[in-house]
C-alpha cells in the first residue's frame, strides 16, 4: 500500500466515520430521553439519502436539496415517536420491556418497502453535492482527495460540534438531562417532558437525514442500505460512551478508518469485518456506555 | 393421549393426500414452528430478544447438508451435527447475553445474523452461495415416490414432540423460572435460580431447535441457497413468534400457520413484505399484544378456575430442615460495609442473629436498613467485611445458593411474577427437584406438578389467601399481593426469612394477619430478620432490636430496653428532644 492510498483511504474512512458519529448521537439523544433507540433509524437515513437523489437530480441546489429531504424526515421522527414508541412507554407489555425494539424495527421494514415502491431494488448513485462532477479532486500537499469526501468529513463534523453545543450550551440540553433524571420531577419543574421527548426523537431524524444526504454522492443507495448504518452506528456509540464528547468521535472515525482499510485490503469479505469488530465489542464493552444508571433493589 | 390422536392425524393427512402441494406447505409451516417454539420460549419466557435467529438455521441447514452431499455421511448423522453446530452458536451468545442485555443483546445477535449470512453468501466454494448446494439427499427413507409424505411425517412428529415438551415445561419450574428471569431476576434469585446458568442454557436450547429446523430444511428439497437465511427470514421468525402469541403455548404453532400462508399468497409479489411484516409487528404490538393465541385463548375463556382443595393439614406445607439448635448464633456480620462510588451506605455493622428469635433491624429512612438485606441476601456485595451463617463465610456464595441454604427474602417493592398465577408464583418457590436428567424428567411428569400444587395450596391457606390461587398476580391488590410474596418466602421453608418492610402499605386487618404469620413462623423455629418501620409492630414481635443511623449501629438490645434510648429517640424524632426550637 503506496503513501497516496493510504491517505486516500484514511479520508473516506474518517467522512464515513463522521457519518456514523451522527447516527449514534441520534441514538444516544433518544435514548437520554426515552431510553429507547429507534431500530429503524438507518432506515430514516435511506429515506433522506433517495429524497437528497431525487431533488439533485432534478437539479435542486445543494441547500435545498438538505433542507428538503431533513425536513421531510424530522417529520417521519415526530410519526415515529408517536406511533412506535410513545404506547409502549411504562406500560406492561406481552414483550416485555423491549417492545419498542420490535416496532421501531417494523416501521423501518415498511419505510423500507416504501422505497422500493418508489426506486426500485437496484443501486443508485447520487449526484455530487459540494462538487459539479462526482470525481472532482482537490489537491493537497501532491496527494489528490475526492472533493466530496473532503467535505462530507468536515461538515460532519461542524455537526457533531452543533450537536454539543446544543446539548451542553442551550436550555434545552438542560431539559434533556432533566428529563433523562426523571420525568416526573421533571414535569413537576414545569418542564414539558412530552415535547423534550418528540425533540429528542426529531433530533434524532434530523442527524439521521443529515447523514443520510451527506453519504448520498459517496457510496451506492440502494434500499436495505440503513441497516449498515444502524448496526454500525450503534457500535460506534457503544465503544465511544456518551459522557465523553471526545470518545464517540474518536469510536466513529477509527471505526470508518478500520473498515476503510478493510475494504482496501479484502475487497470480498470487507464489510464483514465491521459486523464481526460490533460483535466482539459488544461482548467486550456491553454495557455502561450510555452511562446507565445502577439500580439497588430494595 | 391427545398426542398420539395428533400424531395419527399426521400419518392420516401424510396418506390421504395425493396432492403434494398442501403438504409442502404443511412441512413448512412445522419447520417454521419448530424455530418458533425456541424463539417463544427465549424472547416469549425469558425475555431475551434475538434478532438474527436465521443464523442458527443456516449453521444446522449447511452443517447437515455438507456432511450429506460432501462426505457422504448418513441423514441422521448430519442432522445431529447441524444441531450441535447451531446449539455450539448458542452457546456463545448466551454467554455474550451474560454480559449484555436488552438491546445491546438484540444488536448483537442481528450482527450474528448477518455475520452468518455474509459468510455463507460470499464463501461460495463451500456453501455454493446464493446459487446454493444442488442434490443434497433427501429424507424419505429410500423411498423417494413417497418423499414428500415422509417429510412431511418427520418434521410433524418433531414438531409434535416440541410442542409437548413445551407444553409441559410451560407450566413447569422451568417454564416460571424462565418468565421470573425475564420479568423480575431478584425474584428468580430470590427462590434459588441460577440466573446465569439458565439464560444461556435458554439461548442453547432455542439455537438447537432452530438448527434441527434448519438442518430438517436442508433435506426437504435437496436445494440450499443462502436466500433463505437472511435478516428477512429472521424477521419472519420473529413476527410469527408475536403475531402468533408472545409466551403462550400455541403462539408459535398459530405465527407459523400465519406467516407461511400469507408468503405462499404473495408468493408472485414480494415486494410488499416489508409492508406486510411492518404493519403486522406495529399492529399486532399496539392492538394485539396477546396475539392470535391470547385471543383464542380469551373466546374460549378456557382458562377455568381449579379449587385448591387438596390436603388439610398444614404440617404438608413444612418441610423441615435440619435447622441450629435455638439459642445458637446464626448469622454474624463483621464490620461489615457498603459504599457506593464514595458514598457511604453502611459501617462496620456487627449483626449478631440468635436462631429462633426475631431480630429488627430500625432506622430512619436512608439508615441503610435495604442496603444491609441486599448484603446479607448476596443481591449486592459488600465493600469490607464479611458475613457468616452457621459459621459459615457467605462471600463467595451468590444470592441463590444463599436461599438454597435456608436463607429466603422478601422484598420492600415487591418482586413476583405478575403474568403468573398466584399458585404458580408459590409454587415456584418451592424446592426444584434433584438436579440433572431425573429433576428434568419430574418436571415433565404429573406427580410432582401435583404435590407442588398441593403444598402451595397449603401455603397459600395459611396465609389466607387460598381463594386467590389461580388469579393472575397482575390482577391482586397490593395487600394480597405482598402475602402473596410473603406466601412464596414460605414455600421456601426458610431457616432465616430476611423480611423487608413486611407490614408497610397493609391495612389493619392484613397487618394482623401478617403478625399472626410471624408468630406462628417463629413458634416452627424459624428466625426473622425484620426491617420495618410501624414500632408497635416491632416492639410487639421483636426479640432484638438493632437501630441504624446514617449507615451505623446506634443501639443493639432489647425492645423495652431500645424504647427507652435517648439515642434513638432522637434519630427517629429528627433532632434532639432537649434542644427543641426556642
Amino acid at each position: 500500500m503506496n503513501p497516496v492510498d493510504l491517505i486516500q483511504v484514511l479520508v473516506s474512512g474518517v467522512a464515513l466515520g463522521g457519518v456514523y458519529t451522527l447516527i449514534g448521537k441520534g441514538m444516544f439523544i433518544t435514548y437520554r430521553t426515552t431510553q429507547t433507540l429507534n431500530f429503524g433509524q438507518g432506515d430514516l437515513l435511506a429515506v433522506a439519502a433517495y429524497l437528497a437523489l431525487t431533488l439533485a437530480t432534478a437539479g435542486a441546489p445543494a441547500p435545498v436539496v438538505l433542507v428538503g429531504s431533513v425536513a421531510a424526515v424530522a417529520l417521519l421522527g415526530m410519526v415515529v415517536e408517536r406511533v412506535a414508541v410513545r404506547p409502549f412507554q411504562d406500560r406492561p407489555h406481552a414483550a416485555g420491556a423491549l417492545a419498542w425494539i420490535l416496532t421501531t424495527f417494523g416501521f423501518g421494514l415498511i419505510l423500507q418497502n416504501m422505497l422500493v415502491s418508489v426506486w426500485g431494488k437496484s443501486k443508485q448513485y447520487s449526484p455530487p453535492l459540494f462538487s459539479t462532477k462526482a470525481d472532482s479532486l482537490v489537491t493537497l500537499a501532491e496527494v489528490r482527495f475526492y472533493r466530496e469526501e473532503l467535505a462530507v468529513a468536515l461538515a460532519s463534523l461542524v455537526i457533531v460540534g452543533l450537536f454539543y453545543l446544543a446539548l451542553f450550551r442551550s436550555r434545552w440540553g438542560k431539559q434533556v438531562a432533566a428529563v433523562a433524571f426523571d420525568k416526573a420531577t421533571s414535569a413537576l419543574l414545569g418542564i414539558d417532558v412530552k415535547r423534550t421527548v418528540v425533540s429528542s426523537y426529531v433530533l434524532m431524524a434530523m442527524l439521521a437525514a443529515i447523514s443520510g444526504v451527506l453519504i448520498g454522492p459517496i457510496v451506492t443507495i440502494q434500499p436495505h442500505i440503513g441497516l449498515l448504518f444502524l448496526v454500525k452506528g450503534f457500535a460506534v456509540v457503544s465503544v465511544g460512551g456518551f459522557t465523553n464528547p471526545i470518545g464517540v468521535l474518536v469510536a466513529g472515525i477509527a471505526f470508518g478508518v478500520v473498515e476503510g482499510f478493510a475494504n482496501y485490503f479484502d475487497s470480498l469479505f470487507g464489510d464483514l469485518y465491521a459486523y464481526v469488530f460490533v460483535f466482539f465489542i459488544l461482548i467486550f464493552r456491553p454495557t455502561g456506555l450510555f452511562g446507565e444508571r445502577h439500580q439497588g433493589v430494595r | 393421549m391427545k398426542i398420539v390422536l395428533a400424531a395419527m392425524a399426521i400419518f392420516i393427512a401424510a396418506f390421504s393426500l395425493d396432492n403434494h402441494y398442501p403438504l409442502l406447505i404443511g412441512q413448512n409451516i412445522f419447520l417454521l414452528a419448530i424455530v418458533a417454539i425456541g424463539l417463544n420460549v427465549l424472547f416469549g419466557w425469558s425475555g431475551q430478544l434475538s434478532i438474527g435467529h436465521a443464523g442458527f438455521l443456516a449453521l444446522g441447514a449447511y452443517v447437515s447438508a455438507l456432511l450429506a452431499l460432501k462426505l457422504k455421511l448418513p441423514l441422521l448423522i448430519g442432522i445431529g451435527a447441524g444441531v450441535m453446530m447451531a446449539s455450539a452458536a448458542g452457546l456463545v451468545l448466551g454467554l455474550v447475553a451474560l454480559r449484555a442485555k436488552s438491546h445491546y443483546l438484540a444488536m448483537i445477535t442481528l450482527a450474528f445474523g448477518v455475520i452468518v449470512e455474509i459468510l455463507v453468501q460470499r464463501w461460495v466454494g463451500l456453501t455454493g452461495g446464493s446459487m446454493g448446494l444442488i442434490g443434497v439427499p433427501r429424507l424419505n427413507f429410500g423411498d423417494p415416490a413417497r418423499g414428500t409424505q415422509w417429510m412431511f411425517i418427520v418434521t410433524g412428529l418433531a414438531w409434535l414432540a416440541i410442542q409437548a415438551a413445551n407444553n409441559r415445561l410451560s407450566v413447569s419450574r422451568i417454564g416460571w423460572g424462565l418468565r421470573a428471569i425475564k420479568e423480575s431476576e431478584p425474584a428468580a434469585l430470590a427462590v434459588g435460580i441460577d440466573v446465569r446458568v439458565w439464560k444461556a442454557a435458554v439461548f442453547v436450547a432455542s439455537a438447537a431447535l432452530a438448527g434441527l429446523s434448519g438442518a430438517l430444511f436442508a433435506h426437504q428439497s435437496g436445494y440450499v441457497s443462502s436466500d433463505a437465511f437472511g435478516l428477512d427470514k429472521s424477521v419472519s421468525l420473529l413476527i410469527a413468534v408475536v403475531i402468533g402469541g408472545l409466551g403462550l403455548r400455541y403462539g408459535a404453532i398459530l405465527g407459523a400457520c400465519f406467516v407461511v400462508l400469507i408468503e405462499q399468497a404473495l408468493a408472485s409479489r414480494f415486494e410488499v413484505s416489508g409492508y406486510l411484516y411492518g404493519g403486522a409487528l406495529l399492529a399486532v404490538m399496539l392492538y394485539l399484544p396477546v396475539g392470535l393465541a391470547g385471543l383464542a385463548d380469551s373466546l374460549a375463556r378456557r382458562r377455568a378456575v381449579r379449587s385448591v382443595d387438596g390436603a388439610r393439614s398444614q404440617d404438608v406445607m413444612w418441610s423441615d430442615r435440619d435447622g441450629p439448635p435455638a439459642g445458637s448464633l446464626l448469622l454474624e456480620t463483621r464490620q461489615l460495609g457498603k459504599s457506593y462510588e464514595g458514598v457511604v451506605a453502611l459501617e462496620n455493622v456487627n449483626l449478631r442473629v440468635v436462631a429462633g428469635t426475631v431480630h429488627a433491624v430500625i432506622g430512619p429512612n436512608g439508615a441503610g436498613k435495604s442496603t444491609l438485606v441486599n448484603l446479607l441476601s448476596g443481591m449486592d456485595a459488600p465493600s469490607q467485611g464479611e458475613t457468616l451463617y452457621r459459621g459459615q463465610d457467605l462471600a463467595a456464595v451468590p444470592p441463590h445458593r444463599r436461599t438454597r441454604l435456608g436463607m429466603v427474602r422478601t422484598f420492600q417493592n415487591l418482586q413476583l411474577v405478575n403474568e403468573l398465577s398466584v399458585i404458580e408464583n408459590v409454587m415456584l418457590g418451592l424446592a426444584p427437584p434433584a438436579f440433572g436428567l431425573r429433576g428434568l424428567a419430574a418436571e415433565f411428569g404429573d406427580q410432582l406438578r401435583e404435590s407442588r400444587r398441593q403444598h402451595a395450596a397449603a401455603v397459600l391457606r395459611f396465609v389466607e389467601i387460598a381463594d386467590l390461587a389461580d388469579r393472575k398476580v397482575a390482577d391482586l391488590a397490593y395487600g394480597h399481593r405482598k402475602l402473596c410474596e410473603l406466601a412464596r418466602a414460605i414455600a421456601q421453608s426458610p431457616t432465616l426469612m430476611l423480611l423487608d418492610e413486611p407490614i408497610a402499605g397493609l391495612n389493619e386487618h392484613e397487618a394482623a394477619i401478617v403478625a399472626l404469620i410471624l408468630r406462628k413462623l417463629k413458634a416452627r423455629g424459624a428466625t426473622l430478620i425484620l426491617i420495618e418501620h410501624n414500632m408497635p409492630f416491632v416492639m410487639a414481635i421483636s426479640d432484638r432490636i438493632t437501630v441504624l443511623n446514617y449507615g451505623r449501629v446506634i443501639a443493639d438490645d432489647e425492645p423495652a430496653v431500645i424504647q427507652r434510648n435517648p439515642a434513638v429517640v432522637a434519630a427517629y424524632l429528627g433532632g434532639a428532644v432537649d434542644t427543641a426550637v426556642p
